[in-house]
Formats: C-alpha cells, structure tokens, sequence
C-alpha cells in the first residue's frame, strides 16, 4: 500500500478539518468528492507532508513521515498539486519545472530530460520559454501539473487539477491521470464528478472531517438512483450520500 | 497534440551537467531581481559616489573613505530591499506548500535564493570599487589602494542582504521590501550621526557603523591608517551575518512563530526543520555568530583615540585604535620623500626625496601624495617666496607636513634654520582648496601666500594662522597686501571687526590700510625689499605704524 491512514485527525482550533479518516490506497486514481470545508484539502496536505496530523497514524510509501529521513525520501518520490498554485512570474515554463525537479533532487544529468518530457505531457512545449506571467489560468494549471510530474512521482497528489482547463484540455488530462495510475497512487480531490467517473478507479466522498463513502464510480452512481439531485447519474449518487451523511 | 502522444525524442537540448545546487544558483542568478534594477543603482552610484569622490584629492584614504560613507548607504538599501524582495518570494507568491514538498532542505533552499542576490550585490559592489579604484589609480602619485574599506564594505552588503532576505522570508508581504530598504537607510543615517560626533568622552559604540566623517585629507599619507576599527566591524557585521544565516535553518517553525506568536509556539523552532542535524548546525551557528558581534560589540567599547590621528578644535577624535586589536606597526610614521621644486623649475619627481637647493630659489615641497598639486603650490608661493628672499627668518623651503601632532591639528608656521615654512594639507589647503581638486582660483592661491606671509611677518615667537583676519598689525596687513599685490596675487582684504588679538579693526583702518599696502606695492621691488630688510624687526614687534610706511 503506498498510503495507509489510520484515525487520522486534524484540527484547526476547535474545527476538526479531519475526523477520524481511515484509508488504504495502492495503484490506481483515487477520487476524493466533498463539498466546501469537507477536508479534502487538509487531508491532501497531510499526505503532502506539509501538514502534520494532530492524531492518528500515517504511512506512505511504507515510511513514516514524522521521520525527517524517510520524509526526505517521500517527498523524492512525490507530487503534489495545491489548490492555489503559487508560482514565480518572471520565470519561464521550462525554468519553473527544472527548479521544482531540482528541489526535488532529481539527478542532475536527468533533469533536461525529464523537464521537457513533463513539459510535453502537459502540451506546452509550444510555451517553453514564455515567461509565467504571460500564460492564462488553464495554461498554469497545466505548468503546476508538469512540476508534479516531472519527478515520475509514485505518489501523485492533485487538489482541483482541471480547474482552469477548457473542455478538451480536461479530456487529455483524465488520459494522462489514468496513464500516471497504471504504477503510482494517484490522488484526486475535485468538485468535477465527471472527472471522478471518466478516471477514477476509486472515489471516496468526505462529509466534515469524515469518509462517508468509499467505492467504484459505479458504486457511487448505484446510491443516486431514485434518490439524489443532479444532471448525471454520478451527482445523483453524490448528493444522495451526502444527504444520507447529513441526516 | 495529446498528451498521450507525446514524442519523447522532443527533449531539451543536452547542456553540460553541473551540479544541482550550481543549476539552482543559475536559475536563481538569471531571475533575480537585482539586475533589473542595476541601472538605477549604478546612476545613484554615479551622481553620488564618484562626484562626491572627484571632489576629493587623489589620495587613497581620502578616495577610499567615499566607500564607507556613500557607497555602502546606496547599497546597503538597494540590498536590503532587493534581499527582502528574494527572501518574500514563497509568502509572497504562495508557493510555501509547493516547495514544502520536495525533500530539498529549507535551509539549502533559503541558502540558494539568498546566494543569488548576494552574488549579484557584491559583483555590483566589487565593480564599482573597481571604477572607483582605477580612476583614483590613474590620478593617485603615491601609495596603493586600502583595502579594510573595500572588507568592510563586503562585510556590510553581505549583513544587509542577509538582514534583509531573512526579514523577507519571516514576514513575506509586497511591504516588506521597500520596509527594510528603509529600514536600513534609517540605521545608516543613525550610525553615520553618532559615529561623526565621537568624543573622547563618547561611548565608542557608534564606531560599529561603518559610515563616519570625511578623514583628515592627509589621512594614512605620514602614518598608516590603524585597522583596528576596520576589524571589529567586520567582526560585529560578520557575526550578525552568520547568525541570521543560522536562523534561515530555523525558519520553518520561526515562520510558525512569527504567524502565531506566543512563547507556546516556541516548541514549533525546534520540531520543525529537516532534521536534528541541520537544526544543531543552525543553532550553532547562531550561538557563534552572535559571540563573534558580541565581542565586537564589546571591543568596540574599549576604543581610545588615536593620538596619530588627532582631535578637531571641536573636540571630534579623527581616529581610534582598539586596544586588544593595535599593533605598534601601525603607530610608526611612514617615511617621508617630499616631492619638490625650486624657484627655477621643478627639480624632483615623486619619491625621489627632498632635492639640494642651490642658489636663492624658493622650494616648493609636498608629500609625493600630493604631487599632482606641487606646481600649484609652486605658482602660488613663489612669488611671495622672492619678494622676501634674503631676509632674515625668509623662508627657503616650503614643506607640507603631518595635518595633526601631539593628537591635536597642527598649524602652518615657520621654523628651523634655515627656515622652512611649514604647512598642512588641513591647515592651508583644506582652507583655501590647494588640495581639494579646486582649480587654482586666485583666492585659494592668494591664501596660500598669505599663510606663508603671516608666518613670516609675525615672526617665529609670535605666528598667527593663516588666513584672513590673522592677527596682524594694521601695519602688517598692508605690507602683507603690499607684498601680495606685488606678487600679482589680489588681496584678500582688511579684516574689520575684533581680530584674534581682540583688537577691533575698524573700516578707517581698513581703508587706511589698503591705502598704505597700495603704496607699498608701488614702490620697486629693490625698495620693498630694503625697507624691509632695514625695519624687519620692528614691523615684527609692533612698532610700526601706518604712516611710518613709505
């Protein structure tokens, strides 16, 4: 298992971002579903190592991450996409990519190579050398995908990573996640279902801090029938589990 | 093109492959912020630095000092703001959780962020001590460049930058920057204000700051120039440096502090980080550096006046020596090989030592350090020199000599026999602006004379100062601007009002003065000499009157 979560908790104050998640995830695109303030993203940071748990066990990897050693090695072998992507403007596509490829301590000799391969996969070679200021939202979307990337991660973590992206860029980018969890744990927190249905071989719905349902997309379509709201069959099952988790 | 179909032979072109820390310092080097801003720094550099260093003369001291007290005030701000601007980037541009990701260590990434401002900032400051050298190189006739100024002001830039990167990675805000280029102006001004009135009287801490008061013009030229205060402030600025530098290792949970506040977050400093070795490495560096700016701060306490270098009238010390640093080395004089000329031409080349005066011509001396003046004060004593040649105490040699002795400033005066009219670069060329770089202009020339005439004409028991409003008699000002106008040199005029004797010179006297100096000046020089020669000694002891004078 590549991410093992036991009881895990997080608080902010007196607000539990995270109650209580108990997870086990190996290959494959992991989908996580929650409305606002569910805890997607604190549970996203946590497997980022950027966010201590306040309780609870986590390994990934098969390492602990309270370890700074293996913590060290977690983050070699990690991706990871913020909601929010920071990112320096005076700085080109392919500089972006190699500082974060460098941060992660890639070898040296590899790091052209696997930059312009990253930079590909997202379709930006055509932008390069264009300085970050000058690309659109989607366009950085994208360059936040490559720098996740650039490292063959066996951890991939994407908080909204098609947010920003037209429709076709979208299509490419559920191809590249699916390509991505054929060897590595990929995890994907989105409010896009139908993200979730065309990639994800497996989707958990958060609901306050909790897991409320964990299964196949086609699990999660079965709860909506009869029951949810929504235009397609996913969101029927995802406004049903969530009504069911609130009631 | 999909991103499934990527062709993989569609790759970067192969570069040489460097380490990854020299990759990363490239990248940060090329996208730094300070060369944007290079053009602006360098015309700062230029109206202010260089001006203000061609007004000076040629001598290196003199030269070097525009270091330490304009140079390093522009770049310390540019560096303070520029370093904040590094430091801020990942508060500023929300990348904290990205970075926090990869396994680089904080410190190691913090190290190469601020390395490529600092590369940057002291390349900009060694290139304008270069064009600030070689210009002084080209004019200077004597000695070689200092070089405490140059460590201290590396010293400085490098505490700045990291004073300032360290501000910016705490507090990241788009304030930030411009907050510590302020900031750093502000403790400049401060240093600048107390070190310039140092006492003897003072606490000595004010000497910790690098800017101080332009030094005597013959600083460093008759004794070399005690680098004890140079070494403490580099000490005091390079332990500051490598303490904020051990902070940097500490910064995760001093982030974390900074953001919560409270001593109960103080655990998060030391739980923080990437692991125990690195954060022992930064607490030790810490501990180390702030011994290092502790002891220079308490070696700076003990700092007393340099009798070498002298005190102002006002009492302002215009050197220290730190006890625990001196080395008596720096207390020996520097030999001394005038540069000279005679009443027939110039006789000497700089360096080459006094020259042996035969005949009546007047000599003209200088130290080799001023050599590039030694025809101008030639020119401009000469003349007087001839007008009283032969006469007894007549000077028969001009020398310059050390602007300070017994630790006070020393006046023009003559002496010795034969006698030699001696005088200070401070004294009468400070004054007049012989040795300022000013051009030869009457009145600084008519100065000149007139502190040698003043000399002369008072007599060895009873030398006044120079210039305008010297205690002459009324009968020797007007043989003094006799004397002056016969040499083809203006008077500087009467002086009315209470003299340094605190004899009140009225406006009749002037007028009567300038009346007989006119009639004195008219007569052949033959004359003027002999009625000199024959009433010498009573115009010197004062019983003399106006109209005694033919």
């Amino acid at each position: 298992m590549n991410v093992t979560l036991a009881d895990i908790h997080r608080s902010f104050g007196k607000n539990n971002a995270v109650d209580g998640v108990d997870l086990q995830l190996g290959a494959g695109v992991f989908g996580l579903l929650g409305p606002n303030g569910a805890g997607k993203t604190s549970l996203l940071r946590m497997l980022a190592t950027v966010l201590p748990p306040s309780g609870g066990e986590i390994r990934l990897l098969e390492r602990d991450p309270r370890r700074p050693a293996a913590r060290r090695e977690i983050r070699r072998r990690l991706g990871y996409l913020p909601q929010n992507l920071g990112y320096y403007p005076s700085f080109t596509v392919v500089e972006f990519i190699e500082y974060f490829a460098l941060l992660k301590e890639m070898p040296s000799a590899a790091v052209p190579r696997a930059v312009a391969a990253a930079v590909e996969r997202v379709d930006l070679g055509a932008k390069a050398k264009a300085k970050l200021r000058t690309l659109s939202g989607g366009m950085l979307r994208r360059v936040g995908i490559a720098q996740a990337i650039v490292n063959d991660p066996e951890l991939l973590l994407l908080d909204e990573p098609t947010a920003g992206l037209d429709p076709e860029q979208r299509v490419q980018f559920r191809s590249l996640m699916r390509s991505l969890g054929e060897g590595a744990t990929v995890v994907v927190s989105t409010h896009l279902v139908e993200d979730v249905g065309a990639a994800c071989s497996e989707v958990a719905l958060m609901s306050a801090g909790k897991i409320v349902f964990r299964g196949t997309p086609d699990e999660l379509t079965a709860r909506g029938e009869g029951h949810g709201i929504g235009d397609a069959p996913l969101e029927r099952g995802y406004s049903a589990v969530l009504s069911a988790a609130r009631s | 093109m999909s991103v499934l179909s990527v062709p993989p032979a569609r790759l970067a072109p192969s570069r040489l492959t460097l380490p990854r820390w020299a990759r990363a310092l490239g990248l940060e080097l090329k996208r730094n912020a300070v060369p944007y801003l290079l053009p602006l720094l360098a015309a700062v550099f230029y109206f202010d630095t260089i001006r203000t260093a061609d007004g000076t003369p040629p001598v290196w001291t003199v030269r070097a000092s525009v270091i330490d007290n304009d140079m390093l005030v522009e770049f310390s701000v540019f560096a303070a703001g520029l370093a904040a601007w590094a430091g801020s980037r990942e508060g500023r541009r929300k990348t904290l959780d990205l970075v926090a990701t990869t396994p680089r260590a904080v410190w190691a990434r913090l190290s190469v962020a601020l390395a490529g401002t600092l590369c940057w900032m002291l390349l900009a400051f060694i290139a304008g001590v270069a064009v600030l050298y070689i210009r002084t190189a080209l004019q200077a006739t004597w000695g070689g460049p200092p070089l405490w100024p140059v460590f201290v002001g590396v010293a400085e830039v490098t505490v700045v930058t990291v004073i300032g990167f360290t501000t910016g990675v705490l507090f990241p805000g788009r304030f930030t920057a411009p907050l510590a280029a302020i900031g750093v102006a502000a403790l400049n001004m401060i240093g600048f204000r107390e070190a310039l009135g140092l006492t003897a009287s003072s606490s000595t801490y004010a000497l910790l700051s690098p800017s101080r008061g332009a030094p005597l013009i013959d600083s460093g030229v008759f004794s070399p120039v005690a680098p004890d205060v140079s070494i403490v402030q580099v000490m005091f600025m390079g332990g500051i440096a490598v303490a904020l530098f051990g902070v940097l290792g500490l910064a995760p949970g001093l982030r974390q502090l900074a953001s919560a506040g409270g001593l109960g977050s103080l655990r998060a400093v030391f739980a923080d980080g990437d692991g125990w070795l690195p954060r022992a490495a930064a607490v030790i560096l810490v501990a180390c550096g702030g011994a290092a700016a502790a002891t220079a701060f308490t070696l700076a306490g003990t700092a007393q006046p340099d009798p070498l270098a002298g005190t102002t009238t006002g009492g302002t010390v215009l050197g220290w020596t730190i006890p625990a640093l001196h080395s008596a080395a720096s207390d020996q004089p520097l030999p001394v090989l005038h540069d000279c000329t005679s009443g027939s031409g110039r006789q000497g080349t700089a360096g080459s030592g006094f020259q042996a005066v035969s005949g009546a011509g007047f000599q003209a001396c200088v130290h080799p350090a001023f050599a590039f003046d030694l025809d101008a004060v030639a020119a401009a004593l000469d003349p007087v020199g001839a007008e009283i040649a032969g006469l007894p105490g007549a000077p028969v040699r001009a020398e310059q000599v050390a602007s300070t002795r017994g630790g006070v400033l020393a006046g023009s005066g003559i002496s010795g026999n034969p006698p030699v009219f001696t005088y200070t670069a401070e004294q009468v060329g400070n004054m007049y602006g012989a040795f300022q770089g000013d051009p030869d202009t009457a009145t600084s020339r008519a100065g000149f004379q007139q502190g040698l005439l003043n000399a002369f004409l008072t007599g060895p028991s009873r030398q006044a100062g120079p210039g305008p409003g010297g205690a002459l008699d009324a009968a020797q000002q007007a043989v003094e601007n006799g004397l002056m106008t016969a040499a083809g040199s203006p008077s500087l005029g009467t002086f009315t009002g209470m003299n340094m004797d605190g004899k009140v010179v009225t406006p009749a006297t002037a007028t009567a003065v300038s009346a007989a100096a006119r009639r004195f000046a008219a007569l052949p020089a033959s004359a003027r000499h002999a009625w000199l020669a024959a009433h010498l000694a009573a115009l010197r002891a004062g019983s003399i009157t106006l109209a005694q004078l033919p």
